[in-house]
């Protein structure tokens, strides 16, 4: 069970005089109960990437598929297997169209072409999952919400279609730490609790690195890192920097920490752990 | 992400790009006029010409500005077959039922197409040798001495800039709100007009949401860098008039000139 | 010296959708001396925005008074030159760019001025080599980055004249890379052409490299200090939704735990040499 890019390039606008290769030969598999976080600056192509992993763009060279599944096949079971690749864009409160919070959620399962009370089971479900309670929010209008309930509502949107995998472009991108938090919670919350495989882009080290099991930086069109994130920002740090990204604070100031001569473990990847070092360093508590 | 072109601007630095665009535009319209004069096989000749001439000039592929003609084919070869079919005569050529073709219909015919295929390639030389914003400066230059009877030059001009900003950056956003829905499981093909129109609901309403937010933002934007409006207002490029705009009114006014001899000045001397 | 801005019991109040009267800033008094570099910090609805738009009178003071070198925005006979000496950079940066070419856009201010056209040509060429983007001075600013775009609207503040530069949430759009692109330039706009700046923002990290922070909290100026002092007090800043910087937060803990540390640990460097 896996998504799987073969050899893929994508050329944007080929044969114009604006042609852009965004990516070139890209070979990859994402297996099912993964937590994958692809990173990269602005134009490096990882929107492209995502958008080959879940058949929204078909690519111009190579395959990318589901299963074994051609996601560009124009057959049923293609588009029954893009349907298992939800997506959730960036700043997804901006896709919000409906009159009520009910039937902007609705609309996926409805496009399924699922009966009435699955459309109600998959809604109140979906709106559970990411902390909205029926009953306050069905019937209120989405544009009347705050940004991260907004934001909350739109990935209830995206999780009514109970994909296998989900793609989550920059989840936290433009909330404050408490709303951060909230969605987080949820997206561990699908990812534990249904098992549902995680891809999500972020600009945000902090976010891959407390939570990704696995980590791709993309540059100029390629994958030119792929690992587990303690490992990645340990050893990879020149490159990371290179391709326009950072490190995460906590590996930051153990880096400070060891060039005044505290002696360290070298794998440390979390705050808790480094705080519980330096007092165990300095006979605290 | 980038499957946007503009207009059909073709960047290049030929004599034709490097023109004025007031020039390009006046140029543009004293050729429309030539076109209008010409009656004759002759005269049609020297337009195809001209044509010919200055697409070679410009650089651009000649086979791109031919297919500028293909949204109004249809009219073309309506306006083509309508006036072969029903046009007046004496030479008739040919007659089926209520229909006959006469030497003259079919020569109005040819010669009606002939004028449309030319009006629409010497105006997308304009267009694909003049980028939309220098177009938008032209326009405004020219319109400004119409100011004192109300043509609202500048403002007509802020509209087209905010407007060729701004195009590109919705569409980007119109592609977004597309694939989202679309990764939703929205299809916008299927159904009759009325359920097609429902259907583009999910992409028009946050488009619409989108545009006002950016409308509302760019607003305070402007003002907060003191704009209010055109009075006062200078601008840093200033349009000039060189040696090859010379070159180019006097070859329009040459073309004019000679179709209009061919027209009339034949028939005063025969 | 002169404050260049000056706020003195600023209150705002207004009406929203549903007719409820709401008060977005309060009591608000503060001084922001030329060639300062000034953080505002304060998580969403803090009133931090509608305070960077009272600094260009694009609100005006429901009560009290705000100053830019000495005039009062009330007053409408200042309001062209307020908004010379004040530049505004906005978050998003796609929606504050007017032109659809890049120098025409830094063009803009200077044009709405009347400054005459030699000179205008001068102001951005000089601009767009201030914030390092001459290069791009003929592009279609839809092809740039988050970062560009956003060094591309200082361009354009500093086209205009302004001698302070209040930027609102600047970087909250872009990734690491762009964030890191408009700390630096405004930090050196600061130092070399001793620009004050007024920088909102909701990253304590970029906070941490101003003169002074001002943190925000429900419509009221809550405290002010070096970014050692404020960030300083943790549990205050995380019960108002901030987050301290990770040595501050560090720092704090060990104290808890009975390490003596000096006071104002807020970078990674002041804890290990407090600790090592």
């Amino acid at each position: 069970m896996s998504i799987k890019l073969e050899h893929v390039s994508y050329t944007y606008m080929p044969g114009t005089p604006y042609e852009k290769e965004a990516l070139k030969d890209v070979s990859l598999e994402i297996k099912k109960g993964e937590f994958v976080a692809i990173i990269g600056h602005t134009g490096s192509g990882k929107s492209t990437l995502v958008q080959n992993l879940n058949g929204l763009l078909h690519p111009s060279k190579g395959i990318a598929s589901l299963d074994g599944i051609n996601l560009a096949d124009k057959t049923k079971e293609a588009k029954a297997a893009r349907s298992r690749i939800g997506m959730v864009f960036q700043y997804p409160e901006h896709q919000l169209f409906a009159e009520t919070v009910y039937e902007d959620i609705a609309f996926g399962p409805k496009n399924l072409g699922l009966d009435h009370d699955a459309i109600d089971v998959r809604v109140q479900d979906a709106m559970k999952f990411v902390g909205l309670d029926f009953e306050t929010f069905a019937g209120r209008s989405p544009f009347s919400l705050s940004g991260g309930q907004m934001r909350r509502v739109a990935i209830a949107g995206v999780v009514a279609l109970n994909p296998d995998y989900l793609i989550l472009d920059e989840p936290s991108a433009g909330l404050d730490p408490g709303s951060r938090n909230a969605v987080f919670a949820e997206i561990m919350a699908l990812y534990k609790k249904r098992g549902i495989t995680i891809i999500m882009v972020t600009h945000s080290m902090e976010d891959a690195a407390q939570f990704a099991k696995r980590m791709l930086v993309i540059y100029q069109g390629k994958v030119i890192i792929d690992g587990k994130p303690g490992e990645v920002f340990l050893k990879e740090k020149d490159r990371l920097l290179e391709a326009g990204m950072d490190i995460p604070e906590v590996y930051k100031l153990a880096d400070a920490l060891r060039a005044r001569g505290m002696r360290l473990p070298s794998e440390i990847t979390d705050a808790k752990t480094l705080l519980a070092e330096i007092k165990k360093r300095k006979g605290l508590k | 992400m980038l499957d946007i072109t503009l207009g059909q601007y073709y960047p290049g630095n030929s004599f034709i790009h490097r023109l004025d665009p007031r020039t390009k535009i006046l140029t543009t319209l004293l050729l429309i006029i030539a076109v209008f004069l010409a009656n004759t096989a002759i005269g049609y000749g020297i337009l195809c010409a001209m044509v010919v001439l200055i697409i070679a000039v410009s650089g651009i592929p000649f086979m791109m500005v031919l297919k500028s003609v293909k949204p109004l084919l249809l009219i073309i070869v309506m306006t083509l077959l309508l006036h072969t079919l029903l046009g007046q005569g004496e030479h008739v050529l040919y007659q089926w039922k209520i229909f006959k073709v006469t030497e003259e219909g079919l020569q109005m015919g040819v010669k009606m197409s002939m004028r449309l295929i030319l009006l629409l390639m010497i105006s997308s030389i304009l267009t694909f040798t003049t980028s939309p914003i220098v177009l938008t400066d032209g326009i405004e230059s020219l319109l400004r001495p119409f100011r004192v009877i109300g043509v609202p030059a500048h403002e007509l001009a802020m509209m087209m800039t905010i407007a060729l900003r701004f195009i590109p950056t919705l569409m980007e956003e119109t592609d977004r709100i597309i694939k989202a829905q679309t990764a939703r499981g929205a299809d916008f093909s299927g159904g009759n007009l009325l359920a097609r129109a429902k259907n583009m609901l999910p992409i028009l309403v946050p488009l619409f949401i989108s545009a006002f937010r950016r409308a509302d933002d760019l607003a305070v934007a402007m003002e907060a860098r003191c704009y209010r409006g055109g009075d006062g207002r200078t601008r840093m490029h200033q349009l000039a008039y060189r040696s090859g705009d010379f070159i180019a009114f006097v070859f329009a006014f040459v073309m004019i000139g000679l179709l209009a001899f061919l027209r009339w000045g034949l028939a005063l001397h025969p | 010296m002169e404050p260049v801005i000056e706020v003195k019991g600023l209150k705002h109040i207004y009406t929203d959708s549903d007719n409820n009267r709401i008060t977005a800033l309060e009591q608000i008094d503060m001084q922001i001396m030329p060639g300062e570099f000034v953080a505002v910090i304060g998580s969403n609805g803090s009133g931090k925005s509608t305070l960077a738009r009272h600094l260009n009178a694009l609100l005006l003071p429901t009560e009290g008074s705000v100053k830019i070198n000495g005039m009062d925005t009330m007053e409408e006979d200042n309001l062209w030159m307020i908004r010379q000496q004040i530049g505004m950079v906005f978050q998003n940066p796609d929606n504050q760019i007017v032109a659809a070419i890049v120098e025409e856009d830094v063009a803009f201010g200077p044009e709405n001025i009347g400054v005459p056209a030699d000179e205008i040509r001068k102001r951005v060429d000089e601009a767009l080599r201030i914030v390092d983007m001459e290069a791009y001075r003929t592009h279609a600013p839809h092809l740039l980055s988050g970062g560009q775009k956003q060094r591309v609207a200082i361009a354009g503040t500093l086209a205009l004249g302004s001698e302070c530069i209040v930027l609102d949430e600047p970087t909250a759009m872009l990734d690491p890379r762009g964030r890191r692109e408009i700390l630096a330039t405004m930090k050196r706009l600061n130092k070399e052409k001793n620009i004050t700046v007024v920088y909102i923002t909701h990253f304590m990290t970029e906070a941490m490299e101003a003169d002074r922070v001002v943190v925000m909290n429900k419509g009221k100026i809550v405290f002010q200090g070096t970014p050692a002092e404020v960030f300083s007090r943790v549990d205050e800043l995380e019960k108002m939704g901030l987050e301290a910087p990770m040595a501050s937060k560090f720092a704090f803990e060990l104290k808890k735990s009975g390490a003596k540390l000096p006071k104002g640990i807020i970078t990674n460097e002041d804890l290990a040499e407090a600790l090592c």
